[in-house]
């Protein structure tokens, strides 16, 4: 237990143990999720081994989108709030769904090479999305490096939310593009799997989306303590 | 001394700033001589950037025509605040009882008319250059797409350009934050006049294109109302 | 108007600190102090051009930020820069402000004060063209146009000719009985003793003195001033 009440209240707002607590659940998840994926999981009997990418392609793609809602939120909170904790928050689900956008190209591309035999396939449209919104969210970090001050947080905030709402629109852009030019829908591992496969995609769904939280904590973490130490460091500069 | 103050009107406002803004490009002539200029330039590069001796790039005209209009118009959207930021008039705008979102419907209509007069050559242009086949035929359905693809560009591109024009290297930040929202319209645009040149008519195809394109101007439209205020909000 | 702990923080370096300034109708305030003392951003958070980060303030009875755009139809600045596009007339910079500002009978009010500005003559010239101190002019015009109730000028006397500064002090003369009130940031301390009624010194951020003149003469105003930030 904290001595002081003021420690134990400064430990509140840092909010380690929640780091703490979602790092625990992201590993259990994440190391469940990787065992029945690559070997309880049944084979697919079209696409055989690689088709088990499948489940971390999907899931963190879901997640991205998930990522960038909570920014385009955290935005929306930090424009009528002002407060920086808001910042942090959009920021940092930036920066994950951007890693998370990224891993989908890289595992989309694996999966492509394996189906298609080449790299990169500008008619699936999960690929070509993705590298627009991995464009638009890397812009973000363009702008914000390049305005100081109040403006950088606002000018942020602003950008998470226009990104938000660019991502369905390059989604659907593509989407639409790609049924006039190819009249098949491409349902990457289509919608009706049986049970024993649908079970294992719900946990990895489960396992990324706990990695995303237990990142987004984490980085939090180091932030307000950042914030914090800057902080005492002014307050004992000027006393 | 007389007060004559009423609460302003917004209409008088954004009629007075357009005319402002349409006075001075009538005076100076650089955004749209560039613009027009520009965009004649790149179809030119287009040529003889598919490194081919063919005449007919038929195939390629929807592409051709909306990569050049996209770049064009971040030429034309990067020029939207140079006025105000060059000669230091902005504070002034901004002291005045003006909503935000005025100041941005006014600079997008005036994006709107540069785009449409960079269209009206360009769109000729594309025909004589690249087509070889019937194309002044639909020439009036790829005007109609370009003046709902220029409302989206305009859109946009003011809520881009006002960011932009806080940042530092703003000339470089544009086109990166520009660009990839831009990726729906230049598809859009280039799947609709692909739909109607060259190949078989695809009514329902260039329809599918024009109604996408109007929901992108009608999104872009409520983010500039949520967000406008906050880009000025010092 | 009405700062109470008003302050704004550029990064993590306070500018304005918790500053408390009221002023009344009818009332000129000078606000002095050597550079980077937060004169000027405090003149622009009263301009409602930028945000306070702490505090709160009133201008013309409206809250900011909250009642910024009623505020702004009575606030009139006057900054360095003149403001007017370089490639219009005067004229035509008078139109632009009229439409926003919704001056009524706006071409014999932008006559009026073009005559007295003394730009009637040049009214139809590009401001490009124009000297310094008439573009200057142009802006004292540009800040009178809608009739505002407060003043809010930023070294007024640094850039305005002999003819633009005579204007202006007779017009902030007038003010005392018409019920307009003004605040001045200056760096011409013995200015302060004719154009204001209270002398304001900021240094760091803070107000360190806030006074009535008084009565005293340029001389004394400025040994004054210069006791203060001593």
């Amino acid at each position: 237990m904290p001595s002081s009440t003021t420690d134990h209240a400064s430990r509140r707002v840092i909010g380690a143990r929640a780091a703490l607590i979602w790092g625990v659940i992201a590993t259990v998840l994440v190391t469940v999720a990787s065992v029945g994926v690559f070997l309880v999981a049944p084979e697919d009997a079209d696409q055989g081994a690689i088709q088990r990418i499948f489940y971390f392609h999907v899931a963190i793609a879901l997640v991205s989108l998930v990522a960038f809602a909570v920014a385009c939120v955290a935005g929306i909170l930090f424009l009528r709030t002002r407060k920086l904790r808001w910042d942090d928050v959009s920021v940092t689900a930036v920066r994950i769904g951007i890693l998370f956008s990224v891993l989908v190209i890289i595992t989309g591309s694996i999966w492509a090479k394996a189906s298609w035999g080449t790299w990169w396939v500008w008619a699936d449209p999960r690929l070509v999305t993705y590298l627009i919104v991995v464009l638009i969210y890397a812009a973000y970090f363009v702008l914000r490096s390049s305005v100081d001050d109040d403006r950088r947080l606002r000018f942020s905030a602003i950008y998470a939310i226009v990104g938000f709402v660019s991502v369905p629109l390059s989604f659907y852009s593509v989407r639409v593009a790609q049924s006039f030019v190819h009249p098949v829908v491409f349902t990457s591992g289509g919608a009706n799997m049986p049970n024993s496969m649908l079970i294992w995609f719900l946990i990895s769904l489960a396992a990324m989306l706990a990695l995303f939280i237990a990142l987004l904590e984490v980085e939090l973490v180091g932030r307000r303590t950042e914030r914090a130490l800057r902080a005492l460091t002014l307050r004992l500069e000027s006393s | 001394m007389s007060t004559a103050v009423n609460r302003p009107r917004w209409t008088r406002q954004l009629a007075g700033l357009i005319r402002k803004d349409l006075r001075l490009e009538l005076r100076t002539k650089e955004t749209v001589v560039a613009m027009v200029l520009f965009a004649i330039v790149t179809l030119t590069i287009m040529q003889f950037g598919f490194g081919t001796r063919d005449d007919d790039l038929t195939r390629f005209t929807g592409g051709l025509m909306w990569v050049t209009l996209a770049f064009t118009a971040v030429l034309g959207v990067g020029r939207s605040y140079v006025a105000e930021r060059e000669q230091r008039v902005l504070d002034g705008i901004l002291v005045s009882p003006v909503p935000r979102i005025v100041l941005l419907a006014a600079k997008a209509i005036a994006i709107v008319i540069y785009m449409t007069i960079t269209e009206l050559v360009v769109i000729p242009v594309v025909g004589i250059f690249f087509v070889k086949g019937p194309y002044w035929d639909s020439i009036g359905w790829i005007a109609l797409v370009a003046l709902i693809a220029n409302v989206c560009i305009a859109l946009s591109g003011t809520l881009f350009s006002g960011l932009a024009l806080f940042t530092r290297a703003r000339d470089l930040i544009l086109p990166v934050l520009f660009l990839p929202a831009l990726v729906p319209v230049i598809i859009a645009g280039a799947g609709a006049t692909h739909a109607v040149v060259g190949g078989p008519h695809d009514m329902s195809e260039y329809r599918g294109y024009c109604l996408f394109l109007v929901g992108y101007a009608i999104l872009f439209l409520l983010v500039c109302i949520a967000t406008y205020d906050a880009v000025f909000d010092d | 108007m009405s700062a109470s702990g008003v302050g704004h923080i550029y990064g993590e370096r306070p500018a304005v600190a918790d500053v408390h300034l009221d002023v009344a109708a009818g009332e000129r305030v000078a606000i002095a102090g050597p550079n980077g003392a937060g004169k000027s951003t405090l003149l622009r958070m009263m301009a409602t051009l930028l945000r306070t980060g702490t505090g709160t303030l009133t201008v013309l009875g409206e809250e900011l930020p909250g009642g910024a755009r009623r505020a702004r139809c009575g606030i009139g600045y006057l900054a360095h820069d003149p403001l007017a596009y370089l490639d219009l007339s005067p004229r035509q910079n008078l139109q632009v402000y009229a439409d926003l500002f919704g001056v009524q009978d706006a071409d014999r009010r932008i006559d009026d004060l073009l005559d007295r500005v003394d730009l009637i003559a040049r009214a139809d010239d590009l401001v490009r063209v124009l000297s310094r101190g008439m573009a200057q002019r142009l802006a004292l015009a540009r800040m009178l146009l809608h009739g505002p109730r407060l003043l809010l000028l930023d070294e007024p006397h640094a850039s305005l000719d002999a003819a633009g500064a005579a204007l202006l002090d007779a017009e902030l003369a007038a003010m005392r009985t018409d019920g307009r009130a003004a605040v001045i940031v200056t760096h011409e301390v013995e200015r302060i003793a004719s154009v204001a009624d209270r002398l304001v010194v900021m240094r760091r951020g803070r107000i360190v003195v806030d006074e009535p003149v008084a009565g005293r003469g340029p001389a004394q105003v400025r040994a004054r001033y210069e006791e203060c930030i001593a």
